[in-house]
């Protein structure tokens, strides 16, 4: 029960690291500190070097499952009921995510509950239970997500799934980090201890620890983690190119839907380690910055059309947790994508709507940005990226993010880098990077042989308002509605073959 | 333990509770509150947060879809919030649009039944700009008829992106059912034969503001890196003459219900059969221990180590996902359950045991250590949920608009402390009565081997 001499004043939350954050590697666990000595909190991350792309042919999901099997489920010492009993009273979680490159087993604590939690996290990390029953529900909330959440119930996770299995066919970031329905259904108990053994190791291990915990604590957690096998790291698996696209291609998933969502997009050789990421990530928000309404698709397509609810461009994987309207850290990839997101638009507007977005890439290839739309892009960065990390688990992670990439605190790294650009860099950057020649499209619909049909016929697709737009609307639709979008390919796929294998 | 893989499951909210003391020094809330009520009625409530360079700004309007009271105009509320981007004579919707840009602001809106929000957040430097445009587009919206009509079809294009999920058709119809005379019957995001009659309700839109967007109807908080004099100052120069008006709507009430209401709906596609559970329950209150009380319930059923979880969810493993919709309201609401359940021929089976653990509460007293177990997760929960700006602004904001006072965070809290074991039976006993109960379903319409086939490889 809550008592006066418990400490409430939980005012003492230092925004921004009090110190300075650092990577050490002593030892042989690499560590990523970042101490706020007045916080009340700990963030304790334990970034292993593992994920979906590590999975064994014929068992996609491994690691997700593996993941879940340490951080969702039960320990030798206590069983996954005796543990989530443990640690009810602390309002602290063990969380696991696990993507393409890399899984996370996290959580954050309150000083006074620090100990404790740190015990049961160490003992989910260290001796996994790798009970039937917890494989068991385990898979079946992985198998759950593939065949509702993504067939049945959500078509933009469908489709923000289907554009990176299109980019990165062939690829071992193909699938979804959850896996496929028959590699899941075949996955073992024996599988998951052997995947554990073989990549839950000192060498594939960042620790991030964050707030006002203590350097004993730190030298206390470090020891205890010592008693993982020391092994090989296995981001040494070799990273493929993507295989180039040539034309555009368009991968239409069949379903039962009233709307049509749109994704284009191609690989892009670099990630956020490259300075040259950092002018297209100028270009790439005057573009289509993510839920904002100031980006060109969203004043365009939304705006002065109102095709539908939002409109956005990508330069790296961007993860769709619900409401955030901010980059999510934790999902560093080192192969990236360039695209763009049509939220749905109805069937009717389908083909201006595609037509309208590649128009747009189009307009920013062939005019670049004005030195005034530059300054006000950059400015907009470099303070705006500062909200991306507002709590201490989030300045964690994306400072661990930075490790990972081996680059600067990627927040700093955006002021430093994008305060030394100039409007000639930006607009070489999307020469140099972006293109509509060749892409991957992704469409979800209920009538793919129409969408078929009227993408191959390329006829003009003219809109018809339910009111008067602007004239320049008028003017720049006599464009759009003709641009040939002249498609390569059209694979259809029905939504039950998605993710199946 | 969460899996942010499987995070899309839960796109319903968390209630976020926790207990305190009465007395004042030992408020749950640590924070000081600043408040101060303009001549117009404007309350300004500003709160003081170590985030240096930031602060998080927020208008909420005490109007949502509840005050939709004028038929065929559900979703009104959250149109109208659509059209407060649309600019003023001072700034047009793109030089509003170039502000937030310049100054690197996270900016949005939304709608609830209770009240419709804005919020920004961004350097704090930029506190008086912020101060300035919010004001003015208040005060001196205007947009055209052309306008209107456009923006209708982004609400068109937002019940669109929502309308695959199965929660939004289980939602209209739960509500319509338990509810025969409140605007509760309808959604925030409305029906969308009302949705497609938007375009032609220009005139209507004028009138929505003129009623509602009023300083006595609504509240400015600011929290994070500011003085509180500083924006008591601010406000008063940019607010103090936009001039009170508010026409509070007649809201029926909404008769006790008299029998359990209970509806199917078939889905057209292989999927796992969900479940949707309403209770009728009180507005919220923190004058009785009831509100906290169910605040517990809510916790002693559907938390992670609530026995009923623990069957569902561990050891049958009937259900992939159990999650309650419980917030505090204005009016006498629902509290609600939502399953996703293996296969068909479960569904009764996760019903019968979610009544049995119920009509346990009802029959047994909770442990004594049990239910401070719980209270020692909420007061953690809330601890650590304050870690940020934006976290507080969500935690005050909805006392803001639920009674206008942010104190209740305090007295809710207080009275957490308060509930015993009788507390909990009474309200068990007086909330979970199969009178006020309303069920959906939701399954395709299969046989119970084609709808579990969806689970296991549909399609192959």
């Amino acid at each position: 029960m809550l008592r006066k001499s418990i400490p409430f004043a939980l005012a003492m939350l230092v925004f921004a690291a009090a110190c300075a954050p650092s990577a050490h590697d002593e030892g042989s666990i690499e560590t990523v500190t970042l101490p706020s000595p007045d916080s009340p909190l700990v963030a304790v991350h334990l970034l292993f070097k593992v994920g979906s792309m590590h999975d064994p042919a014929g068992k996609q999901g491994l690691a997700a499952l593996t993941g879940m099997m340490v951080g969702d489920a039960g320990t030798s010492e206590h069983t996954y009921s005796e543990l989530i009993d443990l640690l009810y009273p602390m309002a602290s979680d063990i969380e696991v995510d696990t993507d393409r490159e890399i899984t996370v087993i996290s959580g954050v604590a309150h000083s006074e509950t620090l100990a404790d939690y740190t015990d049961l996290l160490t003992e989910a990390v260290l001796e996994p239970r790798f009970d039937e029953r917890d494989l068991s529900r385990n898979k079946e909330q992985l198998m759950a997500y593939l065949t509702t959440t993504l067939r049945a119930t959500n078509d933009e996770l469908l489709g923000l799934e289907g554009i990176q299995q299109a980019i990165f066919n062939d690829h071992p970031y193909k699938n979804s980090s959850a896996g496929t329905v028959e590699g899941l259904e075949s996955i073992t108990v024996d599988d998951v201890k052997s995947f554990y053994q073989q990549h839950y190791t000192q060498a594939n291990l960042m620790l991030g620890v964050g707030g006002g915990y203590s350097e004993d604590y730190l030298a206390s957690l470090k020891k205890t983690l010592s008693a993982l096998p020391a092994g090989e790291a296995s981001d040494s698996v070799t990273l493929p190119e993507p295989t180039p696209v040539e034309g555009r291609q368009f991968t239409l998933i069949e379903k039962e839907t009233d709307s049509v969502g749109i994704h284009f997009g191609h690989a892009l050789p670099i990630n956020r380690s490259n300075p040259d990421y950092y002018p297209l990530m100028v270009a790439n928000s005057y573009l289509g910055e993510h839920r904002t309404f100031h980006g060109r698709l969203m004043q365009q397509l939304r705006g002065k059309r109102g095709l539908n609810y939002g409109d956005y461009s990508y330069i790296e994987y961007w993860h769709l947790p619900p409401l955030t309207t901010t980059p999510s850290p934790g999902y560093p990839r080192n192969q990236q994508y360039f695209s763009v997101w049509v939220r749905p638009v109805v069937p009717t507007t389908a083909h201006f709507a595609l037509r309208d977005a590649i128009y747009e890439v189009d307009r920013l290839l062939e005019r670049g940005l004005t030195q005034e739309e530059f300054e006000l892009t950059r400015d907009f960065l470099i303070n705006y990226s500062k909200l991306w990390a507002q709590t201490l688990s989030d300045r964690l992670a994306v400072l661990m993010d930075s490790m990972y990439y081996r680059m600067p605190y990627y927040i700093d790294e955006i002021e430093t880098r994008l305060n030394g650009l100039s409007v000639e860099d930006v607009n070489a950057a999307v020469k140099k990077y972006l293109q509509t020649d060749d892409f991957h499209a992704v469409m979800v619909t209920n009538n793919a042989a129409a969408a078929k049909a009227y993408l191959e016929a390329d006829q003009p697709s003219p809109m018809q308002y339910n009111s008067d737009p602007d004239p320049e609307v008028i003017e720049d639709d006599k464009t759009i509605q003709a641009i040939a979008v002249n498609p390569a390919s059209i694979e259809i796929i029905p939504v039950a073959e998605m993710f199946q294998r | 333990m969460c899996n942010k893989l499987l995070v899309a499951l839960a796109v319903l909210g968390v209630t976020v509770i926790a207990v305190a003391p009465a007395s004042a020094e030992d408020e749950i809330f640590p924070y000081t509150i600043h408040e101060k009520t303009l001549d117009n009625g404007l309350r300004i409530v500003v709160i003081p947060y170590d985030s240096p360079g930031t602060v998080a700004f927020m208008t909420a309007v005490r109007t949502g879809s509840r005050d939709e009271v004028e038929p065929g105009h559900s979703g009104f509320a959250h149109f109208f919030e659509h059209m407060m981007f649309r600019g003023t004579d001072k700034y047009s919707g793109d030089e509003y649009n170039d502000l937030l840009k310049r100054m690197g602001a996270d900016s949005n809106a939304d709608t609830s039944d209770d009240r419709t929000r804005y919020y920004l957040t961004g350097p704090a430097v930029e506190l008086e700009t912020m101060m300035d445009m919010e004001s003015d587009r208040f005060k001196h919206l205007d947009y055209s008829e052309e306008v209107f009509k456009r923006e209708a079809l982004a609400v068109l294009g937002e019940y669109n992106k929502n309308i695959s999920s199965p929660f939004l058709p289980m939602w209209e119809r739960l509500r319509e059912l338990a509810f025969q005379q409140h605007t509760y019957s309808h959604t925030t995001m409305g029906y969308l034969d009302d949705i497609k009659a938007m375009p032609d309700y220009y005139d209507y839109s004028l009138g929505f503001f003129a009623r509602f967007y009023r300083p006595e109807n609504s509240v400015l908080l600011v929290v994070g890196d500011a003085d509180p004099e500083e924006v008591f100052t601010l406000a008063a120069k940019y607010y103090g003459d936009w001039e009170p008006g508010y026409q509070e709507p007649t809201v029926a009430a909404e008769p006790p219900q008299e029998e359990h209401q209970e509806s199917h709906i078939d889905w057209p596609a292989p999927i796992r059969p969900y479940l949707m559970a309403g209770y009728r329950i009180p507005a919220f209150s923190s004058e009785t221990v009831d509100t906290a009380a169910l605040g517990i319930i809510e916790q002693l059923l559907f938390s992670e180590s609530a026995p009923l979880y623990q069957q569902l969810m561990v050891e049958d493993q009937w259900v992939d996902s159990l999650q309650t919709i419980n917030f505090d309201h204005r009016d006498p609401y629902l509290f609600t359950i939502f399953s996703r359940i293996k296969s068909n021929d479960l569904v009764p089976k996760v019903q019968a045991a979610i009544d049995e653990h119920i009509q346990k509460l009802q029959d047994e007293l909770v442990d004594a250590e049990y239910l401070e177990r719980v209270k020692s997760h909420m007061r953690y929960s809330f601890a650590l949920g304050l870690n940020s700006p934006d976290a507080l602004r969500d935690v005050i904001g909805t006392y803001l608009w639920v009674t206008g006072d942010p104190s209740e965070v305090n007295r809710i809290y207080a009275q957490y402390q308060k509930v015993t074991p009788e507390d909990i039976q009474r309200v068990a006993r007086e909330t979970f009565q199969p009178n006020q109960t309303t069920t959906v379903t939701l399954s395709y319409p299969a046989s119970d081997e084609a709808a579990t086939g969806a689970t296991t490889g549909a399609g192959r």
